[in-house]
């Protein structure tokens, strides 16, 4: 009986209060713990199809050839003088393999909430090349704020706040033996 | 709750910031006293912007390189916290 339990009837709806410093001011707030969760999840989920869906579908179109991303559209944007680097050559064939391999693995890493800071980092980190060289050969003619640079913030809030372990493989991770006699590798899972 | 470190902080404001200043901050500005649509929707220049968009572009990418230094930093140089796990379900 609820009653006997002297809670409230239902699954329990817990809130947890938030209280820290940011720009020197006090800050509290109560955040719903179970929508918290499902937020992390859901992000989680939509980044991670959204990179394994780019990733697989360039091993469905095999061959991939980036070399015209890297190469003429990289020329004269600011990541420019690093990727260009990329555009011939064995560094040409790494980038060829390397985009769509990561892809898979970031969205994986990100849908089963595997190794998902270390996925979501990579994920940002690979999205800062699209986001600056495809909004800067388009002269940003859509505004600086870009699916691609709402990826990154989302990318940096899973990695921050640990999401894969929402229902995700971190979960078990983060309790093996391994992990914690490594705890640093406790940076790279959720 | 953690007293945060140098290196925090410079990822928290000055980090975000620089996101925020090339993004928010130079699009307000640009509404306000400069050009707030410098480009055609096919990417031809029509006005030339207040803070140009070479400038713009790094301002945001100095922002995202912080970001990830601070990310890079972290994992070298500390250990996690152990977070306390309250198993409640």
């Amino acid at each position: 009986m609820c009653e006997a339990a002297a809670r409230p009837c239902g699954k329990r709806h817990m809130t947890s209060n938030i209280q820290t410093q940011l720009l020197g001011r006090n800050v509290s707030f109560a955040v719903s713990e179970v929508w918290l969760a499902y937020w992390l999840l859901f992000m989680r989920l939509i980044v991670g199809w959204w990179l394994l869906h780019a990733g697989l579908d360039k091993f469905l179109a095999w061959p991939f050839d980036a070399s015209w991303f890297v190469g003429n559209a990289a020329q004269g944007t600011s990541v420019g003088p690093l990727v260009t680097m990329f555009s011939d050559g064995v560094l040409l064939t790494f980038t060829n393999i390397a985009v769509p391999v990561g892809q898979v693995l970031i969205g994986l890493g990100l849908v089963l909430g595997a190794l998902t800071r270390l996925a979501a980092f990579f994920g940002g980190f690979m999205m800062v090349f699209f986001y600056f060289i495809n909004g800067e050969t388009g002269g940003w003619s859509h505004g600086v704020v870009t699916g691609e640079l709402l990826g990154i913030v989302i990318l940096a809030a899973i990695a921050t706040l640990g999401a894969g372990r929402v229902l995700g493989i971190d979960a078990i991770l983060v309790d093996t033996p391994f992990v914690e006699r490594h705890p640093k590798l406790r940076y790279f899972i959720g | 709750m953690s007293q945060l470190t140098t290196a925090d902080e410079i990822a928290l404001y000055l980090g975000g910031g620089l996101v925020l200043l090339g993004t928010v901050g130079v699009g307000l500005l640009e509404m306000i006293a400069g050009s707030p649509h410098p480009v055609s929707g096919e990417g031809q220049i029509v006005h030339e912007a207040l803070v140009p968009l070479h400038i713009r572009s790094y301002i945001i990418l100095l922002g995202l390189a912080i970001w990830g230094a601070y990310a890079v930093y972290k994992v070298v140089a500390t250990t996690p916290e152990t977070g306390q796990t309250r198993r409640t379900l």
